[in-house]
C-alpha cells in the first residue's frame, strides 16, 4: 500500500472534475511517481501528457520534496495550483511503469477523468514485492558479488548469511519507522560485524572480499542514477538533492562498516 | 543472479527480472573482453564506459518489451559493475591513514586512498553517464516503453 492523503479521495471522488479537482489529483500522481524513483523528465512527461489528453494545460515546479502543479483550461484565465509533498514508500520500479502506463492508457485510450483517478487509485493500492522474496534475492544477488569480486564459496557464503541478517534488521527497522540513516547505519554494522568473523576466525582465503561486499546491498544506487539523470535535464536542484541523499546514505553505511571493523579490533591493514 | 537480485531490492516488476539479467550478464561481458591483457587490455574506467553504454542501449531497445521504463533495466544491470573492491580499499586505506599518522607507512597509505578512491568515483561516474546517455539520444524511444 502506498500514501494517499485523506483530501485526494474526498475532492477527486465526490465533486465534479474542475480545474482545482484535475490539479489535486495529477499533484498526487507527480508526488507518488517522483517518490517511487522516477527522473523529473519523466515526471514532468507523464503528468504533462495525462493533462493535455484530460483538456488542460499544466505547468509544474518539482522540488526535492514538493510538486507544485498549476492547472487551467481553455484561456488559461483562471489557474489552480496545488501542491503535494513527495510521497515516502520507497523505490518501486513496478509502481513507475504501472503509473507510466497509466498516462498512456489516459492519452491513447481517452480515459475520462474519472476512470483515471479510479485507476490511479487501484495502482496506489498495489502492494510491493513480497518480503521474503527481496530478502532472499538480495541475499543471493550479494554472494553473487563475491563471486564477481573473486571470493572462494567460503566468502560467499558469509556474504550470504550476513546479507540475510542485514537486510531482515533493515526491514524491521523500516516497518518500524526509523530513521533511515540510522537503518543503514545499523544495518551495515550489523552486517560488517558478521562477514568479518570470517577473517577472524580464518574462515576461507578470501575474507577480505566477503566483509568488503556484505555492505554493497545498501549502497542507493537509484537516487545516484536519478541525480546524473536530472542534471542533464537541467532539474540541478533535485539533482543535488538526490546525490546529497544518497551520499549520507553511503556514509551511514561506510561509518557501519567502519565501526564494525574498529570494535573487533581489526588491524590487518 | 547479481542483476535479478538487485532489481527485487527496487520492487522491479518480475517480468522485468529476466530481462535486467540478460543486460547485466551482456555488460559485464563487454568490460571483461574490452580489459582482457591480451585484447585491448583497457582500463577499467574506458571499459565500464563502454559497456555502461551498451547496457543503456540494450535497455532502451528492450523496455518497450517488457512495458517498463527504461531505468528497471539499466539500474539491475549496472549494480555488477559497481567497484565494491575499489570503495572498500578506499575505506581500508582511509582507517589505516587514521591509524598510522607518520612517515612514510601514512604515506603509502594515504597513496592508497586517493588511487582507489578517485578510481572508484570515475568508475561510477562513467558507469552512469555511460548508462544515461542512451536515454538522452533515444529520448522518444525511452519515453515511450510503457505505451
Amino acid at each position: 500500500m502506498y500514501p494517499e492523503t485523506p483530501r485526494m479521495t474526498t475532492l477527486m471522488m465526490n465533486r465534479r472534475s474542475d480545474t482545482a479537482d484535475s490539479a489535486a489529483f495529477l499533484a498526487e500522481y507527480a508526488a507518488l511517481l517522483l517518490g517511487c524513483g522516477a527522473t523529473c523528465i519523466r515526471t514532468e512527461k507523464n503528468t504533462r501528457r495525462m493533462a493535455g489528453a484530460l483538456g488542460y494545460g499544466v505547468d509544474m515546479c518539482i522540488m526535492p520534496s514538493h510538486v507544485y502543479v498549476w492547472v487551467w483550461k481553455g484561456d488559461n484565465e483562471q489557474r489552480d495550483m496545488a501542491a503535494r509533498k513527495t510521497a515516502g514508500g520507497g523505490i518501486s520500479f513496478h509502481l513507475n511503469a504501472l503509473l507510466s502506463r497509466l498516462s498512456w492508457e489516459v492519452a491513447d485510450n481517452h480515459l475520462d477523468y474519472h476512470t483515471a483517478v479510479k485507476r490511479f487509485k487501484s495502482i496506489c493500492e498495489t502492494a510491493p514485492t513480497g518480503g521474503r522474496e527481496v530478502l532472499l534475492l538480495t541475499s543471493l544477488a550479494n554472494a553473487s558479488f563475491c563471486r564477481l569480486f573473486g571470493g572462494d564459496v567460503a566468502a560467499m557464503v558469509i556474504v550470504f548469511v550476513s546479507t540475510l541478517l542485514g537486510y531482515k534488521l533493515k526491514q524491521i527497522m523500516l516497518e518500524e519507522r526509523c530513521d533511515v540513516r540510522l537503518t543503514f547505519l545499523c544495518a551495515s554494522f550489523f552486517s560488517a560485524t558478521f562477514s568479518a568473523g570470517g577473517h577472524i576466525f580464518g574462515i576461507g582465503s578470501t575474507p577480505e572480499i566477503a566483509l568488503g561486499t556484505s555492505v554493497l546491498y545498501l549502497i542507493p544506487g537509484v537516487p545516484y542514477m536519478n541525480a546524473v539523470s536530472d542534471m542533464l535535464y537541467h532539474h540541478y536542484l533535485c539533482a543535488f538533492s538526490r546525490f546529497m541523499d544518497a551520499a549520507i546514505l553511503t556514509a551511514c553505511l561506510s561509518a557501519g562498516l567502519c565501526a564494525g571493523m574498529l570494535i573487533l579490533g581489526m588491524k590487518w591493514f | 543472479m547479481a542483476a535479478i537480485g538487485f532489481s527485487s531490492i527496487s520492487n522491479a516488476p518480475r517480468r522485468a527480472y529476466l530481462t535486467c539479467g540478460l543486460i547485466a550478464a551482456i555488460g559485464h561481458a563487454i568490460r571483461y573482453v574490452l580489459m582482457l591483457p591480451d585484447w585491448l587490455g583497457m582500463h577499467i574506467i574506458a571499459a565500464g564506459a563502454i559497456a555502461s553504454f551498451a547496457i543503456g542501449v540494450l535497455a532502451v531497445l528492450l523496455a518497450p518489451r517488457i512495458k517498463c521504463p527504461a531505468e528497471v533495466c539499466f539500474f539491475p544491470a549496472l549494480l555488477p559493475m559497481i567497484p565494491g573492491m575499489y570503495a572498500y580499499r578506499t575505506v581500508e586505506a582511509l582507517l589505516s591513514c587514521l591509524y598510522y599518522t607518520h612517515g612514510d607507512t601514512f604515506a603509502y597509505y594515504f597513496h592508497q586512498l586517493a588511487y582507489n578512491g578517485l578510481t572508484c568515483v570515475f568508475i561510477v561516474l562513467s558507469m552512469v553517464v555511460g548508462a544515461t546517455i542512451p536515454v538522452f539520444l533515444f529520448k522518444k524511444l525511452s519515453f515511450t516503453a510503457t505505451r
